[in-house]
């Protein structure tokens, strides 16, 4: 608990110290974070590998820029209002995913994702196809709150979001909820025979992941000024997967750490040498096989041994 | 256009895109069955085969010398892998396997890259396949014709090597009961290594056969593990029959969607998919759930 206060207090004056480049890294790494720790409420606490979780992130990401593009919503209701829409339709996607199981699972969510994939390449009028919307405004808010406006005024609207989900995933996973979410994890019989409707459980934690999820995408698409297919991409939820797996999942720091390494490990691979997904995939590989539980059980093993 | 021929021409070129389907499935749902694993790497072996197919055929003049080197090589790396990296994860969970090949994924996609470039490579139609023949007045393609003509002969092949051969053998005995099979004395490893092999060189026999229409390109793998995965599900997993069925269900849903919808026609295929795992979750042929 120290050492989240002591990293949000450190994120939190991390704008008076680090230049504007630095700065926009910050912002997408902890959006980046979001997304991941979303899923790790998927991944880490009740097994479901969700392959689609780029549906979440590029269904936020479309809401918020269009309404942002077309209504005159203030920026935080938009961003709001695409979070609840992403939850609302994970409830339909989980009824359908949860009739599988396992592997089953894993590849319904990325046909879902794929499904919208589809639809974004398709429906013109609305995503604008493969172009994608661009020019998506950060809108002042309301109340004639301008600090949106700014870099450092958006880093901190993305920070208290983050912080906001932390705190929230973090009471939902040690409440009876949680508890019932980690007994699905470890044996979904015999939680089931414990009386427990598990597939409600598990649509329920599908929805809530993903409404976070889409709240991390409706933060992107404001702070990138645009959205597009890429979002949605299989080989994106697949990277996300990533994050949870190297940060370590079932922490919901290790995620978020998992996310800021990715995009500190792309950002300097990416200055020595084109083929950083080959050195990528080789990081991950290692970590698989012989770290599965994330840089974060790195860390506290250490400090424990 | 009369209603006959019609139906004909696009019935055909339902079935040479199931051969090409069939060739990417049978392989995820044959490795399925043994090892239990999911191969994410699937697409990009089929993308191997492609462009190794396309280099064979330039340096020996012959697509022939491609169609047997590629999958040869293809399944060559594939096995290696899997004495390498996957037989120590055979006590982890299957997340792990979906992992480790998705890494994959990304290694093998950027050494690709690197070797062959980023442009789109096309590989000439043989020269005994490269004309058209008319069916009822409509001219129809030769090398589609001799690509579902191939689909049927892998398929029976497949077949007979499971029914009649004694690795065959051991590939069902295994998927049924691996412990069983170890404990008769059998190097269980090996089976897994050579079924791992096999797949891997099948996807990669699919590459080479497709390479001709639609170019050997980098956007290959992705949209291919998506179709294998879709094949694999709607066949239900480990069933060889079922991937069959699931090609050419799929194949008709495709050619007939892009005629009749095709605004539709990329959503067409994951409707069909969902469409079974609500009635059958296992799949249509699938033992679990």
């Amino acid at each position: 608990m120290r050492a989240v206060v002591c990293a949000a207090i450190v994120l939190a004056i991390a704008p008076f110290g680090l230049p504007l480049f630095a700065m926009t890294l910050l912002t997408e790494a902890l959006i980046l974070g979001l997304l991941a720790m979303s899923l790790d409420l998927m991944v880490g606490y009740t097994r479901l590998i969700s392959f689609g979780h780029a549906a979440a992130y590029g269904l936020g990401a479309y809401t918020s820029g269009y309404l942002l593009l077309h209504t005159s919503l203030p920026l935080p209701f938009a961003v709001l209002a695409a979070s609840a829409l992403a939850g609302a339709v994970a409830i339909g996607v989980a009824w359908v995913c949860t009739l599988a199981t396992g592997i089953s699972f894993s590849m319904l969510t990325l046909a879902f994702a794929q499904l919208l994939y589809a639809v974004a390449f398709k429906w013109t009028s609305v995503t604008g196809a493969s172009d994608g919307l661009a020019g998506i405004p950060r809108r002042a808010g309301p109340f004639g709150i301008t600090m949106f406006q700014t870099k450092d005024g958006y880093y901190y609207l993305v920070l208290f979001c983050l912080l906001g989900a932390y705190a929230f995933c973090r009471s939902l996973v040690r409440s009876p909820f949680g508890a019932v979410l980690r007994g699905i994890r470890e044996n979904e019989a015999k939680t089931l025979s414990l009386g427990y409707n598990t597939r409600l459980y598990k649509i329920a934690v599908v929805a809530v992941s993903f409404a976070l999820g889409g709240l991390a995408g409706a933060l992107y698409s404001p702070f990138a000024g645009f959205a597009n297919t890429d979002l949605l991409f299989w080989l994106f939820s697949g990277q996300v997967l990533i994050m949870v797996i190297v940060g370590g999942q079932g922490t919901l720091h290790g995620p978020i750490l998992g996310a800021a390494f990715f995009m500190l490990l792309e950002h300097v691979l990416s200055l020595y040498t084109e083929s950083w997904a080959l050195f990528f995939g080789l990081i991950f590989i290692g970590f698989v096989m012989f770290a599965p539980e994330g840089i974060w059980g790195l860390l506290t093993r250490r400090v424990r041994a | 256009m009369d209603l006959l021929p019609f139906l004909l021409t696009q019935c055909l070129n339902a079935l040479s895109q199931a051969a090409l389907l069939f060739f990417l499935g049978v392989g995820l749902t044959l490795i399925f069955g043994i090892m239990r694993i999911v191969n994410f790497a699937h697409g990009t072996f089929y993308m191997l085969g492609a462009f190794i197919g396309y280099s064979s055929a330039r340096v020996t003049g012959s697509f022939w010398a491609g169609l047997v080197i590629g999958p040869l090589i293809a399944g060559a790396i594939g096995a290696a892998f899997e004495m390498g990296l996957l037989r120590r994860l055979y006590r982890r969970d299957a997340s792990a396997f979906l992992m480790v090949t998705f890494g994959l994924t990304l290694v093998l996609g950027e050494i690709i890259r690197l070797i062959w470039g980023v442009d789109a490579l096309q590989l000439e139609v043989p020269e005994v396949f490269s004309g058209i023949v008319f069916l009822f007045d409509e001219p129809f393609p030769t090398y589609r014709l001799f690509l579902a003509g191939a689909g049927v002969v892998v398929a029976v092949g497949i077949w007979q090597f499971l029914e009649r051969t004694r690795l065959g053998l051991l590939i069902r005995a295994t998927s049924q009961n691996a412990e069983m099979v170890h404990a008769l004395g059998v190097d269980v490893n090996l089976v897994r290594t050579a079924i791992f092999g096999i797949g891997c060189g099948l996807a990669a026999l699919g590459g080479v056969l497709a390479a001709p229409l639609v170019t050997a390109s980098l956007g290959m793998a992705g949209n291919a593990i998506i179709d294998a995965f879709v094949i694999v599900i709607i066949g239900g997993m480990g069933s060889f029959l079922g991937s069959l069925l699931a090609a050419v269900l799929v194949a008709f849903v495709q050619v007939f969607g892009t005629y009749y919808f095709p605004d539709f026609a990329l959503a067409a295929m994951y409707m069909l998919m969902l469409l079974v795992l609500v009635i059958r979750p296992g799949g249509l042929l699938g033992k679990e759930a």
